[in-house]
């Protein structure tokens, strides 16, 4: 039988690993869109973990900033300046 | 505390160094500014899960969870909150998220509309060609 502790604790290690590959692919994408949505997934990742902690409350409002409005302000800022790293810029 | 949970407590906190460790790479290295406010933001989600992680307490058994630091049972007088207090995970770390996480989103507007301003007075976001 699996352990209600190992089940919890299970969840927030895979949202752990998940949170790290998201986040080298974040860092290390030269496509600005890409590493953004990385990002999100990343913050995706670190809800998840949040919950499993006993933070509901962090929760509630890390989710809409973190996977809403920030992501929603970079995607604003990348169309004006350009979407791929170490290109000429946007106009 | 079985050997199992606590490695995978260890794979939580060195997932979340290497996280600390890729977005300080990030925020250093990559000559894009748009690059470096990703990873700054990263950065600054991974010390308010490190401050979640210190609030966090053991199970007291395998079937038996800590409680999110609420007061559900409000007529239960000091009995209730005696109970609660033995079981509820750390509330004070929270208390400090909830307020980092929205000063990081005005942080993250301020930071956005500077670099916009850059990306208009220099026509560009690279800081290698721009220095």
């Amino acid at each position: 039988m699996i352990e209600p502790v190992n089940v919890a604790l299970g969840l927030a290690a895979l949202s752990a690993v998940l949170s790290v590959i998201a986040t080298y692919l974040a860092v290390s994408d030269r496509d600005l869109l890409r590493a953004l949505i990385f990002s999100a997934l990343q913050s995706t990742a670190y809800a998840i973990i949040f919950l499993v902690l006993m933070a509901p409350d962090i929760v509630l409002v890390y989710v809409p900033v973190a996977v809403g409005i920030y992501p929603a302000v970079v995607l604003a800022l990348i169309k004006r300046v350009g979407r791929f790293e170490g290109g000429e810029g946007g106009e | 505390m079985s050997e199992f949970e606590a490695s995978l407590s260890l794979i939580v906190l060195f997932s979340l160094f290497a996280n600390t460790a890729i977005a300080l790479y990030g925020v250093f290295s990559k000559p894009n500014l748009v690059k470096k406010l990703i990873s700054m933001t990263i950065l600054s989600d991974t010390a308010n899960a490190f401050a979640i992680v210190i609030g966090y307490r053991a199970w007291p058994s395998p079937e038996e969870s800590p409680v999110p630091p609420v007061l559900t049972n409000i007529s239960g007088g000091y009995a209730a909150v005696q109970e609660l207090v033995q079981k509820s995970v750390d509330p004070f770390p929270q208390a400090l998220v909830l307020t980092a996480v929205v000063i990081g989103l005005a942080v993250t507007i301020f930071l956005a509309s500077i670099i916009l301003h850059y990306h208009r007075t220099h026509g560009t976001v690279e800081m290698v060609v721009s220095g």
